[in-house]
């Protein structure tokens, strides 16, 4: 069960390059309050190549999204970030423990 | 009445600090100082006047200006964990949403309870935010501020590094805000000076000198003001005509000798 949770997990976390980079810029700024099409620009791609993974980690509730007026603002939901973080650690602690 | 910004010499020039509740205006060119002057604002309303404050940046990250705050030893991470400061990376149209009367700065500032903010820098507005809605824009976020009770520093980019014109938004935004405080480069004897002078105080006196700055390791460093110099804003000041008058009797005396 570890073994699958804690694949599943990161999976859903770090699967792809862009997602890493969302979360390294989220980690370094936690400040960040924006839309897509920023968050895109801040790493350097294209808003449609990061939408569906902002989905993905609003999904997991790592970011938090709100509307305002026209817009979907974005940011870190700190503490589900951290307990995200705390479970990955948990399973792979238990991981190499197995 | 007033918020202090706890740069002394800059609080004797404003009579006391910033009028609280008010919008200033730090206007200069690229590297004069006006974010460096925008934090000292805001760490020393932190740590020394008990006073929280938010930070808006636009193109700068905040990882960055964690790295460049460090520098002056200041440790935003820390006063961020204390709930002291917030650092809010955003983009101007964010900046300018309204609903039913709440923007998407108003939870930060609640959650901290902040009395301080500082808006780094309020020209970004001008590329995201067609003129024709510029003004009125930024007139709602003004009041906006003004409404929570904070005291704000805008900053704001003057593209004439030298020369005699000073434009500082296209919409009239030296007439909206409060207080103009000016940082200027000026060339004295083949040296690059930085210069700083309050332009406007709406409601109060101020000192009118202009004065000589340094970023020191601690911060922004007010010294004296310029002595025996005129035309200074242009950039490329000449000797008062007192000062001239001096030489050529002292050059006239030699001769004579």
């Amino acid at each position: 069960m570890n073994e699958t949770g804690l694949h599943e997990l990161s999976e859903k976390l770090i699967g792809t390059e862009i997602k890493a980079e969302l979360l390294r810029l989220f980690h370094m700024n936690p400040g960040i309050l924006d839309t897509v099409e920023s968050i895109a620009r801040r790493i350097g791609r294209m808003p449609k190549d990061v939408e569906t993974e902002i989905v993905t980690l609003v999904d997991l509730g790592v970011l938090r999204k709100e509307r305002f007026g026209k817009l979907d603002v974005l940011s870190l939901n700190t503490s589900k970030d951290r307990e995200v973080q705390e479970k990955l650690a948990a399973l792979i602690e238990g991981g190499v423990k197995q | 009445m007033r918020a202090p910004t706890g740069i002394s010499e800059l609080d004797a020039m404003l009579h006391g600090g910033l009028m609280r509740g008010d919008v200033t205006l730090v206007v200069g060119s690229a590297g004069t100082g006006k974010t460096t002057l925008a934090l000292q604002y805001l760490v020393n309303g932190a740590t020394k006047f008990n006073e929280n404050g938010l930070y808006i940046t636009f193109e700068q990250m905040p990882a960055q200006i964690y790295r460049d705050a460090a520098s002056f030893g200041w440790d935003i991470r820390k006063l961020e964990a204390e709930g002291k400061i917030r650092v809010v990376c955003t983009s101007p149209p964010v900046l300018v949403q309204f609903v039913e009367q709440r923007n998407p700065i108003d939870a930060m500032i609640e959650e901290i309870n902040a009395k301080r903010i500082v808006i780094d820098s309020i020209s970004h507005l001008e590329a995201f935010i067609p003129a024709s809605e510029l003004r009125g824009e930024l007139y709602r976020l003004i009041n906006h501020l003004k409404m929570k009770e904070l005291t704000s520093v805008f900053t704001a980019e003057s593209h004439e590094v030298f020369g005699d014109r000073l434009m500082v938004t296209g919409v009239g935004l030296s007439f909206l805000v409060d207080c103009i405080i000016l940082l200027r480069i000026v060339e004295i004897q083949s040296s690059l000076k930085k210069a700083l002078t309050i332009l406007k105080i709406r409601g109060s006196d101020h000192d009118k000198q202009l004065r000589e700055f340094e970023i020191t390791s601690q911060g922004i460093k007010i010294g004296v003001s310029f002595k025996d110099l005129e035309g200074l804003l242009t950039g490329t000041p000449r000797r008062t005509s007192e000062e001239r008058f001096a030489e050529a009797f002292a050059k006239a005396a030699r001769k004579g000798k």
